[in-house]
C-alpha cells in the first residue's frame, strides 16, 4: 500500500507515532468501538451473515491480545481488558446470545490448553490422551447430577445444582487422582512411546466410558448422560439481564437461557483466570524450573537432584486437575455428556492450540486456544452455514458459473476438522516450531538443530551406545 | 582413618564388554583424587555407577556411612554426591544463575501448597536460592553473568557453571568428569587453583577425572589408574609417574615389551 | 530371517540350494513355527480358560464353546495376524532407520484400502470384474495399493520429515500426528466429491471366486475359510518373503541396514542416506498399502478413519516383537492377532466384560510391555540411561 521501496520513512514513523501510549490507546478504543459497532449490527437473517460474522467477531475476541502487546501502562491494559470481558462482551451477549456461546467454548478450550501447556510446555511431556481428564471431569458432574437412568439417579443419590461449584474441586481432585494412577506406570517411558501409551489412555477411558451401563450402570453407555445439572441463576443476574434487555428493547422471554449462558460465562472466565495464576506461579518457581531442566535434559537433571519420575507426576496431575475442572464446567453447559466428546481429535486439536500459540508460553497458549476455536467453531461452521444459505437460493459463483446446490452434502465444511488441525500442525512444525507467540526459551529450544537437547548420548565412553545399537538381525 | 567414600569389588558388564571390573576406591574427606586411564578405560561408567545412573552388576559402595547401591541419581545427589559431566550438560537455554538454582533442588523444600499461595516461607525461599546462586557464581568467577543463556557462554565459563551448578547442592563429594577439557594452559591453571579452592573454602572432597597430566599431577593428591574397567595401580602422584604398569598402559604394550597378551585382550573387547 | 552372514547368488547349483533355503524355505519356516506356536499357546489359554470357569453363563459350557470355534478363531486370528504384521512392518522399518514412531503410517494403510477399493470399484464399474481372473485381479489390486501408498510414503518423508530432521524428537511427531489427521480428511473430501459416500464397499459380490468359502470338516466342527482369509494369507506371505530378500539379499537392502546402524558413517562410505530413507518409507509403505487392500477384501467395506485401529495395533505388534526388529513385527503380528482374535471368540461368554473391551485389552498389553519389556519379545535388552 505504502510505497514501501520508494521511502521505508513514512513506516517508520508512523510505527513510532503508533508506540505512543496516548495513540495507541486511542487507536484500541476506537478499535472496539468499530468491532462493537459491527458486532451489534449484524443482521442473523442476512444471506452473507455467516461471512460477515466470521470476519468481524475474531476483531473482539482478539483484542485482549492487542491489549496486552500495546506500550499501555498495566493499569489500563488491565481496565481495558475487563471493559471488553465485562461490558463490551456481555453487552453483544445479551443482543446474541451465540457470541456468548462461542466464548465459553473459547474459555474451556483455552483452560484446557493452559492445563497441557503445563504437560506438553512446561514438562516437555506429549500427552496426546489429555482429553481423558477432561472426560474424568466431565463424568464426575455427569454422574451425580444427569437425570439419565444410571444408579445415582435410581437410588436418589443426585446431588443439585447448587453443588456444582464443589465439584469443580472434587473434578480437580479426582482428575489429578487419575492423573496419577495413569502417570505412575508409564512416566518412566521414553517420550514418544509416552506419546502413544497415552494416547492408548485416551481411548481406553472412552471406551470404558462407553461401556461403564453393564454390570452397573455409572456413565448411561454410549448414549450418555443428559439433563446434567447445572447451578443455579442467582436472582440478581437474572434481575440484571431482564433490565438490561429492557433497556436495549429487546424482548425478554429468553433472560433465563441468557442469564444461565452468562453466569456460565462468568465462571469460565474467573477459571481461566485462576488457571492463568496457578500456571504462572508454577512456571516462576523451583516446580517450574524443575520441568524446564527435565525438558531439556533429562539426565542432568536427575543428577542435580530433580526427582524426575516425582515432578513429571506433579506435572501431569496439575495438567490433569485443569482437565478436570474444565471438564466439571463442560458438563454443566453442555448439560450432555457422552463419551463421542471425549475423541482423539479433540486431544489433538487442544495440542494444536498449544503449538500453534506458543508451545511452554501461557499467552501463546491462550492465543492458540483463540485461533484454533475460531477455525473450528466459528470458521468452519460458517462456511457450512453460509454454503446452506447459499444453497437455499441457489447462488450462482459468478465467473466459474458453480451452482452452489452442487456442492457435495457430504463435503461440509464444519466436519472437516482434521483438515485444519492436520495441516496446522505440519505448517507449524517445518516454520515455526515455537508458535505464533513463541517463548524465548521455546524458541531457542527449537532452534537446537542437530544439537539435540532431548536426545544426546549417555555421557559414557563405554560402548552403551553399542549395546543400544541393534544387532545384525535387525534393522 | 574412616572413608568418605569407599568402593569394593565394583563391576558393571555390558553384554560382553567389562566396563568396570572389582574396583575398589577409598576416598578420604577433604581430599583431592584423581581418576585416570586411557580412553575407554571405564572412568567415566565409574561415575555414572557412583551416581545411580548405571546400575552395577556386582559390588558395594558406601558413601559417608551409607550404601549408595540402589539409590537413583537424584538420591545420591540428595545424600550429598554431585557431579559435572564429560560432555557439559548445562540446561542450555535457562540462564546461568536459573542452573545453579536447579542444582539446589535437593536442598529445598518443595510443596505445591505454598508455591500457589507464594507464603511467605517460600519467598524467602526463592530469595535464598537466588542469592547463594549468585554467590557460587562470584565463587566460580562469573559473578555478574548470572543473567546470560548459558549456551551463549564460552566454553570454559560453561565448565564453571556446570562446577557451580555441582556445589549448589551443598555436596560434601564433588566428582567432575575431565573439567579441563578443551580447555587452554591459561584456563587450566585457573581451574586448579579453583578445584583447590573448592577443597579449601568449601570444603568439599574433589575427585577427577582427567586426562591432562598436569592437572592431574599438580592438584591431586591420590591417584588411582583405571585400564579395560580394572584398577591398575594408585598412589601418590611421585609412585604413580614412576609406575611401570600405568606406563604400559599409557604407552601400549608393545612399547612397554608384553607383546603376547595383546591379542587375548582384543578378543575379550 | 535376517540372518545375513554372507550373499551369493544362485549361480551353481549348490549356491541355488542353500539361496533357496536361505531366502524361501527358513523364511516360510520361521513363519510357520510363528503360527503354530501363537496358536498352540493360545488353545491352552482357552483350554485352560474353560477349565477354570466351566459354565461362565447358564447353560453354556465353554469346553464345547472352544473345541466348536477353535479352528474359526485360529484362523481369523492368522489372517489378522497377517495384516498387523504387515502394517508394523512399516513401523518398523522407518522407526530402525529414523528412530521415529511414524504415526501417519496408520494412515498410509487407510489409503491402501481405499485405493484397493477405488480399483476393484472402477473395474466394477466398467462392468469387467467377473471376467477377471480372481489371483490377477487381486495381484493387480494389491500392486496398485502398494505403488499408491508407497509414494505416498515417500512424499509425506519429503514433505513433512525431512525438514525436521534433527530437530527435537517430538516435533516430527507432532508432524506426523499432522499428516495423519490431514489424510484422513482428504480422502473423506474425495470420496465426498467423487461418490458422496464414506462407506467404501469392496464389490467382492461381482467375483463368483470369492463366495465360495472351502469347507470340510475337523473333528465336531466343520470348518469354513472364506476366500478373502486365503488371499490375506497367500499374499502376506508372498511379499514378506520378498522383503526378506530384498532387505537381506540385496545390496539396496544392504544400504538401509547400513542407515538404520548408523546414518553418519553410512553417508561417510558413501551410501545416499536420503534416497536409502525414501526408499524404506517406500518399502514401509507398500507394505502398509498391501496390507489396506488385503484388510478391505477380508471386511468388505472400508472408511477413511478404518486406520487408527489397525494402525495402533499394529504399532503394538511391532513394540510387542521389538520395534526395529523386521522379525519382531512379524513375530508380534501375529501373536496380537491371535490373541485378539481368541478373545473376541470367547470374552462373550463372559457377561461382565464381552467383546466391547477387545481393543482396550490391545492397549493394556502395549502398555504392559512398554513398562516391563520395552524392547519387546526379540529385542535385545538395553540397559536403562537413567
Amino acid at each position: 500500500m505504502v510505497t514501501k521501496s520508494v521511502s521505508p520513512s513514512p513506516w517508520a514513523s508512523l510505527r513510532n507515532v503508533v508506540k505512543q501510549p496516548v495513540v495507541a490507546g486511542v487507536l484500541l478504543v476506537v478499535y472496539l468501538l468499530i468491532a462493537t459497532f459491527i458486532l451489534s449490527n449484524l443482521n442473523r437473517r442476512d444471506l452473507w451473515f455467516p461471512l460477515y460474522s466470521t470476519l468481524t467477531f475474531p476483531m473482539l475476541v482478539l483484542a485482549p491480545f492487542l491489549i496486552l502487546a500495546a506500550p499501555l501502562r498495566v493499569q489500563i491494559k488491565a481496565l481495558l481488558i475487563v471493559v471488553v470481558l465485562f461490558l463490551i462482551i456481555p453487552y453483544l451477549g445479551i443482543r446474541d446470545s451465540s457470541y456468548l456461546e462461542l466464548i465459553i467454548q473459547i474459555c474451556i478450550f483455552a483452560g484446557l490448553a493452559l492445563g497441557l501447556n503445563i504437560v506438553v510446555g512446561f514438562a516437555g511431556l506429549l500427552d496426546l490422551g489429555y482429553i481423558a481428564f477432561f472426560a474424568v471431569g466431565a463424568y464426575t458432574w455427569g454422574m451425580v447430577s444427569s437425570q439419565a437412568n444410571t444408579i445415582f439417579y435410581i437410588n436418589g443419590w443426585l446431588v443439585s445444582g447448587a453443588a456444582f461449584y464443589g465439584f469443580i474441586f472434587i473434578g480437580v481432585g479426582v482428575a489429578a487422582l487419575v492423573g496419577i494412577l495413569l502417570g505412575l506406570p508409564v512416566l518412566r517411558l521414553r517420550g514418544d512411546y509416552l506419546a502413544i501409551v497415552t494416547l492408548g489412555f485416551g481411548e481406553m477411558i472412552r471406551v470404558i466410558a462407553n461401556n461403564l451401563d453393564k454390570p452397573i450402570n455409572l456413565t448411561n453407555g454410549s448414549q450418555g448422560l443428559f439433563n446434567v445439572g447445572h447451578p443455579p441463576v442467582p436472582p440478581f443476574l437474572f434481575n440484571a439481564v431482564v433490565s438490561a434487555q429492557g433497556t436495549l428493547g429487546l424482548p425478554t422471554d429468553n433472560a433465563e437461557p441468557l442469564a444461565q449462558q452468562l453466569l456460565f460465562y462468568v465462571i469460565g472466565i474467573v477459571m481461566v483466570a485462576v488457571i492463568i495464576v496457578v500456571a504462572r506461579r508454577l512456571d516462576n518457581s523451583p516446580i517450574g524450573r524443575a520441568w524446564t531442566a527435565i525438558r531439556e535434559d533429562e539426565v542432568a537433571a536427575i543428577a542435580m537432584g530433580v526427582p524426575l519420575v516425582r515432578m513429571k507426576l506433579m506435572a501431569f496431575a496439575m495438567g490433569a486437575s485443569f482437565a478436570g475442572a474444565i471438564g466439571v464446567l463442560y458438563g454443566a453447559k453442555q448439560t450432555f455428556v457422552s463419551p463421542e466428546s471425549f475423541s482423539l481429535i479433540q486431544s489433538i486439536s487442544i495440542l494444536a492450540m498449544v503449538i500453534v500459540g506458543g508451545i511452554g508460553g501461557i499467552r501463546g497458549a491462550l492465543f492458540g486456544a483463540v485461533i484454533v476455536t475460531l477455525l473450528n467453531l466459528l470458521v468452519l461452521k460458517n462456511m457450512s452455514l453460509q454454503i446452506n444459505a447459499l444453497r437455499n437460493v441457489d447462488f450462482i459463483v459468478p465467473l466459474i458459473n458453480f451452482h452452489i446446490r452442487d456442492w457435495p452434502t457430504q463435503l461440509e465444511p464444519a466436519k472437516y476438522e482434521r483438515f485444519i488441525f492436520g495441516l496446522l500442525l505440519i505448517v507449524m512444525m517445518i516454520f515455526r516450531p515455537a508458535g505464533l507467540l513463541p517463548e524465548p526459551r521455546r524458541r531457542m529450544e527449537m532452534k537446537a538443530g542437530s544439537d539435540d537437547v532431548e536426545d544426546s548420548p549417555t555421557p559414557a565412553e563405554e560402548p552403551a551406545a553399542t549395546a543400544a545399537q541393534p544387532d545384525a538381525g535387525n534393522v | 582413618m574412616s572413608l568418605l567414600l569407599d568402593v569394593r569389588n565394583l563391576t558393571k558388564k555390558f553384554g560382553g564388554l567389562t566396563a568396570v571390573g572389582d574396583v575398589a576406591l577409598g576416598i578420604e574427606e577433604h581430599s583431592i583424587s584423581a581418576i585416570i586411564g586411557p580412553n575407554g578405560a571405564g572412568k567415566t561408567t565409574f561415575f555414572n555407577l557412583l551416581t545411580g545412573i548405571y546400575k552395577p552388576d556386582s559390588g558395594t559402595m558406601s558413601f559417608n556411612g551409607r550404601s549408595l547401591v540402589g539409590l537413583r541419581p537424584d538420591q545420591v545427589n540428595a545424600a550429598g554426591m554431585a557431579r559435572t559431566f564429560q560432555s557439559i550438560r548445562l540446561f542450555p537455554s535457562m540462564t546461568v544463575l536459573e542452573n545453579v538454582m536447579v542444582g539446589m533442588h535437593s536442598r529445598l523444600n518443595i510443596s505445591l501448597i505454598t508455591t500457589l499461595l507464594r507464603t511467605e516461607a517460600f519467598k524467602e525461599q526463592e530469595q535464598h536460592v537466588r542469592q547463594k546462586a549468585s554467590d557460587l557464581l562470584r565463587f566460580v568467577g562469573l559473578g555478574g553473568k548470572g543473567d546470560e543463556v548459558s549456551r551463549n557462554l564460552p566454553y570454559g565459563d560453561q565448565r564453571r557453571v556446570e562446577i557451580a551448578r555441582a556445589l549448589a547442592s551443598d555436596p560434601k563429594l564433588i566428582l567432575l568428569d575431565e573439567p579441563t577439557a578443551g580447555m587452554n594452559p591459561q584456563e587450566s591453571a585457573s581451574a586448579m587453583n579453583l578445584f583447590s579452592r573448592v577443597r579449601d573454602e568449601l570444603g568439599v572432597t574433589v575427585v577427577l577425572i582427567e586426562h591432562d597430566m598436569k592437572v592431574v599431577m599438580g592438584v591431586s593428591e591420590h591417584i588411582s589408574v583405571l585400564d579395560y574397567g580394572q584398577k591398575i595401580a594408585e598412589g601418590t602422584p611421585a609412585a604413580i609417574r614412576a609406575n611401570a604398569r600405568v606406563i604400559e598402559a599409557y604407552l601400549g604394550r608393545r612399547a612397554a615389551g608384553t607383546t603376547e597378551n595383546i591379542e587375548t585382550e582384543e578378543v575379550n573387547s | 530371517m535376517l540372518d545375513a552372514r554372507r550373499m551369493t547368488g544362485p549361480a551353481s547349483f549348490r549356491p541355488m540350494v542353500e539361496w533357496g533355503y536361505r531366502y524361501i524355505l527358513f523364511p516360510i519356516g520361521q513363519m510357520l513355527i510363528f503360527v503354530i506356536g501363537a496358536a498352540l499357546v493360545l488353545t491352552l489359554f482357552a483350554y485352560l480358560l474353560a477349565f477354570l470357569f466351566p459354565v461362565p453363563r447358564p447353560n453354556i459350557i465353554l469346553v464345547d464353546q472352544v473345541n466348536r470355534q477353535l479352528p474359526g478363531m485360529i484362523i481369523s486370528g492368522i489372517t489378522i495376524g497377517f495384516v498387523y504384521a504387515m502394517i508394523a512392518l512399516g513401523y518398523t522399518l522407518v522407526y530402525g532407520v529414523l528412530k521415529f514412531i511414524n504415526f501417519a503410517h496408520s494412515e498410509i494403510f487407510m489409503v491402501g484400502s481405499v485405493v484397493g477399493f477405488e480399483v476393484m470399484r472402477r473395474l466394477g464399474d466398467a462392468g469387467s470384474l467377473p471376467g477377471w481372473n480372481p489371483i490377477l485381479l487381486i495381484a493387480v489390486m494389491v500392486l496398485i495399493a502398494m505403488l499408491i501408498s508407497g509414494l505416498l510414503a515417500v512424499l509425506i518423508e519429503r514433505i513433512a520429515y525431512r525438514p525436521l530432521r534433527g530437530a527435537p524428537r517430538l516435533v516430527p511427531l507432532i508432524s506426523a500426528i499432522g499428516i495423519s489427521f490431514f489424510l484422513i480428511d482428504f480422502v473423506r473430501a474425495f470420496e465426498a466429491i467423487t461418490r458422496n459416500d464414506f462407506n467404501l464397499t469392496y464389490p467382492i459380490g461381482d467375483v463368483a471366486w470369492f463366495q465360495q468359502p472351502v469347507e470340510f470338516a475337523l473333528g465336531v466342527t466343520s470348518v469354513r475359510i472364506r476366500p478373502t482369509a486365503f488371499v490375506v494369507v497367500l499374499g502376506a506371505v508372498i511379499t514378506l518373503i520378498a522383503l526378506n530378500y530384498f532387505v537381506n539379499g540385496t545390496k539396496l537392502g544392504r544400504g538401509i541396514r547400513a542407515v538404520s546402524q548408523d546414518m553418519t558413517t553410512a553417508g561417510l562410505m558413501g551410501i545416499n542416506v536420503n534416497r536409502m530413507i525414501s526408499l524404506t518409507f517406500f518399502i514401509g509403505g507398500a507394505f502398509g498399502g498391501a496390507a489396506g487392500t488385503l484388510f478391505g477384501m477380508n471386511v468388505g467395506t472400508v472408511t477413511p478413519f478404518v486406520g487408527f485401529i489397525p494402525g495402533i495395533k499394529a504399532f503394538t505388534a511391532a513394540v510387542l516383537g521389538g520395534i526395529g526388529n523386521i522379525t519382531g513385527a512379524l513375530l508380534g503380528g501375529l501373536t496380537l492377532g491371535m490373541i485378539e482374535s481368541f478373545l473376541n471368540g470367547l470374552l462373550v461368554y463372559f457377561p461382565a466384560l464381552g467383546q466391547r473391551y477387545t481393543d482396550v485389552f490391545a492397549f493394556s498389553v502395549l502398555i504392559l510391555i512398554l513398562i516391563f519389556r520395552p524392547s519387546g519379545l526379540l529385542g535385545e535388552r538395553v540397559d536403562e540411561k537413567v
